[in-house]
């Protein structure tokens, strides 16, 4: 190859880099799992002391209204794309869809028991998780749908002793560790960008 | 011997071929998104982005978001379509030359 086609070889792979630069699909979204991860545990464990009726709606409107704030903050810095605005769509109506089931539930009285909420917001998170994974193509994702839809199965059948342990482990793993993990390549990733001169 | 196209020397400029692939890919971006994007300096990342804006290739506005102002990109139609005609322009040059 002569130098003339290695340099428009090049200008190629600067499209290429600068096309998937701009469609950077999940960047500084890793925070969000781990603050919902967080979220999760406090509820968890405020509901656990018998705070049931409240622990979960307010937990969840504390974290959805820092979400907010952050993401308020963050928008002038990351552009809007097409698939930014897909993904944020899927979590929003994950959201509110468990917002308005599970507050209905618990105030109406009719959650007969711990079981069946979590298999409720196992499935809703499996399904936002696995939603988001197809839209991507990102393998990384899907494996934590699978995780939260086997947890959503397993709490079904588990008996009451460990029904906490699987939802612990469940958000650990699929919210905690997954979300550091997202932050740490999204670190790298900073970190490896260069600079093109003119 | 077929001709062999000529490539848009607008778009050649590599801080310029960033740029325009960059915005291709988003709805709008402000400045300081392009430029830690591609790690130019203001100066010259405020040359390219004129020069790409006199030949219709991308549009500007400026706002003001919580009292700082802001000033936002975007790829215009045009852009668009002369971003297309460079990559089919690139490739069938680099096919010719893989080929011959």
């Amino acid at each position: 190859m002569n130098a003339d086609n290695l340099e428009l070889t090049e200008r190629l792979k600067l499209i290429e880099s600068m096309l998937a630069e701009g469609r950077r699909r999940q960047e500084g979204w890793g925070w969000t799992f781990v603050l919902w991860g967080v979220a999760y545990y406090i509820a968890f464990f405020w509901s656990w002391l018998g705070r049931f009726a409240y622990a979960w709606p307010m937990t969840m409107l504390a974290a959805a209204v820092l979400t907010g704030l952050v993401f308020r903050r963050r928008r002038g810095r990351n552009p809007e794309t097409t698939m930014g605005r897909a993904i944020g769509s899927i979590w929003t109506a994950m959201g509110v869809s468990m917002f308005i089931v599970l507050c209905a539930m618990g105030f109406s009285g009719r959650f007969f028991n711990g079981h069946a909420m979590i298999a409720v917001f196992a499935g809703m998170v499996g399904l936002a998780n696995a939603a988001c994974s197809m839209t991507l193509r990102w393998k990384a994702q899907f494996f934590c749908a699978l995780l939260w839809w086997a947890a959503a199965v397993v709490v079904c059948y588990c008996s009451d002793a460990v029904l906490l342990p699987v939802f612990l482990v469940a958000v650990f793993f699929g919210q905690i560790v997954f979300g550091g993990v997202m932050m740490i390549a999204e670190m790298r990733r900073r970190k490896q960008s260069g600079a093109v001169n003119a | 011997m077929p001709e062999m196209p000529e490539l848009n020397p607008v778009i050649h400029g590599k801080l310029r071929l960033a740029l325009l692939s960059l915005l291709s890919g988003v709805d709008e971006a402000e400045f300081t998104w392009l430029r830690e994007k591609t790690g130019a300096t203001d100066g010259n990342l405020g040359a390219q982005l004129m020069k790409l804006e006199e030949a219709g290739y991308v549009a500007m506005k400026k706002r003001f978001v919580l009292r700082k102002p802001q000033t936002l990109y975007r790829m215009t139609e045009k852009g668009r379509a002369a971003l297309s005609e460079y990559v089919d322009a690139l490739r069938q040059l680099l096919g010719a030359g893989i080929g011959g």
